[in-house]
């Protein structure tokens, strides 16, 4: 056997063996898209049924009226939004501190911060509960959106490292030329950041939109301002009867904006702090 | 230097200060870090050493919570057990997983960035989302898997109502997302130089034998790090427990975070279950420990 025979079967096995695995990560999805599709009598239908004989895109509309979902959608949206901007301008300015700035006590934040990623949420939790309770938050969506504006540690690191790769140059530049830090930050800083702002914005959105737990314990008692996480995790275990093609179908449209989302940034998503440099994934 | 000048003639106004400034850009943190973190931290240690309801102020109790849960409550060492077994079946699954996965896909071949995209869609879908498609596909009437084993002729499984079954069912949830820990090896994968791989074949290395020897040990801190925080996620798991199983049956899925839940604003045990998050956070703290410990002996770093 030559040895270019030899590659070209290495190659074949290769493309089977990564067909075979696209199955699992396909089927559950095609799964759910043609359970939407589907009359509620086809969904019982035993052995089950891969193309559903009549297409029902009424599915969509009444399955987004089971769970309230115009009002969830837009309270998720909200919240997102004023998540992912609270998340950015905390961390982009914790971020240039611990990066360009001497100030006492500088490293210590920083192992503080980096330190407080390890600690798993459900330790804290209870005592946080607490405290909200007590200034009059609980049943309102403060606990969600103000710790956004005190710095995600994760993303504070995130920042901290990129800002260290800008050279300090443009910084001492632009003090002779009069600038105050702040608008070094906002005007020669961030501009330069646009990747790192697009990593963290991502993840803060796609954190408060998936986020469950936080809606789960401050606001259960609140239909009117329920997340779509809150109202999609809700509807299985309420008394909406067991009509699965509809909560297919508001399942899929809790999940559209993300998938939209990754459609136009799949860089940064998959590829995170690799997709900030150039050495990302060829 | 700019300070010292400065000293001799009139002082700068504070607030222009360096150090000053840094604190105001600081301020997030400031505030955070005492309110979010460390004071929750503390408190929730004090109050792991109470009878607390949430209305009355915690009562010192000393040793009460934990002895109650180490040798009379029926359900934490369930709990327990189930956190430990989940983590035992998933982190090793989903990093072999995930290593084969970006080996099988490193290689530049066409089609590959679309194939790299298919494996990484399950990992974007929201959890909820997720959890909620997944309960459809254990349903035992008409769900997805019972019938494709009803028509190979096999019969019926309890997904998610039988106690010996329902970690796999949850761990499956997991493997379908490993796509976020394939992507991360890929990355890992593509920063070995490439000249170590020539040098290699030259060697005479068969492909194993460049995996075991030069491959695996240059990537193994992403190893490292992707076990660490596998680690802590699956014992972090809650929604699962939450939306899918209610922590059952007979307690198999009642994961300890769930556990805290249920006694935290169900029960208003907020004091038992202050005692459980601070159990979860120091076995967390040892495994992390100790892997980093072990480390020592089979991470490398190239500027060691």
């Amino acid at each position: 056997m030559g040895k270019k025979q030899k590659k070209r079967i290495y190659i074949g096995v290769r493309y089977v063996l990564i067909l075979i695995f696209c199955i699992p990560m396909l089927l559950p999805l095609l799964w759910m898209l043609t359970t939407a599709l589907k009359d509620n009598a086809a969904v019982f239908r035993v052995p089950p049924q891969w193309i559903p004989s009549e297409f029902h895109w009424d599915n969509f509309t009444k399955g987004l009226k089971k769970i309230n979902f115009g009002r969830e959608f837009l309270n998720s949206l909200f919240i997102s939004v004023v998540v992912t901007i609270g998340q950015i301008c905390s961390c982009m300015s914790v971020g240039y501190a611990l990066a360009r700035l001497k100030f006492k006590g500088k490293k210590l934040w920083f192992y503080l911060i980096v330190g407080s990623m390890m600690i798993p949420g459900m330790v804290t939790v209870i005592p946080v509960f607490r405290l909200w309770v007590t200034l009059g938050a609980y049943g309102t969506w403060w606990p969600m959106i103000i710790p956004a504006f005190l710095g995600a540690p994760f993303q504070t690191f995130l920042a901290r490292q990129f800002m260290t790769t800008i050279p300090k140059s443009y910084d001492d530049a632009a003090r002779i030329d009069g600038a105050s830090r702040l608008q070094i930050l906002t005007r020669i800083i961030a501009p330069m950041s646009k990747p790192l702002i697009t990593v963290i914005a991502i993840q803060a959105f796609q954190g408060a939109w998936n986020d469950y737990m936080t809606p789960l314990l401050y606001i259960i008692s609140k239909p009117e301002k329920w997340t779509l996480a809150l109202g999609v995790g809700r509807m299985t275990s309420s008394t909406y009867g067991t009509q699965w093609n509809l909560f297919m179908a508001a399942d899929i449209m809790y999940m559209l904006p993300i998938l939209i989302m990754f459609f136009f940034g799949q860089n940064y998503f998959m590829e995170g702090l690799g997709s900030m440099n150039n050495s990302g994934i060829k | 230097m700019e300070e010292k000048s400065n000293v001799k003639r009139k002082r700068k106004p504070y607030w222009k200060k360096e150090g000053f400034q840094a604190y105001m850009f600081m301020l997030p943190t400031l505030i955070g870090f005492p309110v979010l973190c460390a004071y929750p931290m503390i408190y929730s240690l004090y109050c792991a050493f109470c009878d607390w309801d949430g209305i009355n102020a915690p009562v010192f109790k000393g040793i009460k919570n934990f002895k109650y849960l180490l040798f009379v409550d029926p359900v934490f060492l369930k709990s327990l057990k189930a956190t430990f077994m989940y983590a035992l079946i998933n982190v090793p699954v989903t990093l072999i997983l995930g290593l084969a996965l970006a080996l099988l896909l490193n290689k530049k071949l066409p089609g590959i960035k679309l194939f790299r995209v298919i494996y990484y869609l399950p990992t974007i879908v929201p959890g909820v989302a997720a959890i909620i498609l997944w309960q459809f596909i254990f349903k035992s009437d008409v769900g997805l898997l019972n019938g494709i084993l009803g028509q190979l002729g096999i019969a019926p499984v309890g997904w998610l109502t039988d106690e010996k079954v329902v970690l796999f069912s949850l761990s499956m949830i997991k493997w379908w997302g490993v796509g976020g820990m394939m992507i991360i090896f890929l990355s890992g994968l593509q920063s070995v130089p490439a000249d170590v791989f020539e040098a290699a074949s030259l060697d005479g290395a068969t492909g194993w034998e460049q995996f075991r020897y030069v491959t695996f040990p240059m990537i193994t801190p992403v190893v490292f790090l992707q076990l660490i925080t596998g680690l802590i996620g699956c014992m972090q798991s809650f929604a699962e427990a939450q939306i899918m199983t209610g922590g059952g049956p007979n307690f198999a899925s009642n994961f300890i975070s769930y556990d805290i839940y249920v006694n935290a604003f169900t029960n208003q045990k907020y004091g038992r279950a202050c005692a459980e998050s601070w159990i979860l956070f120091l076995i967390i703290l040892a495994f992390t420990t100790l892997i980093f410990k072990k480390s020592e002996s089979f991470v490398y770093y190239e500027n060691d």
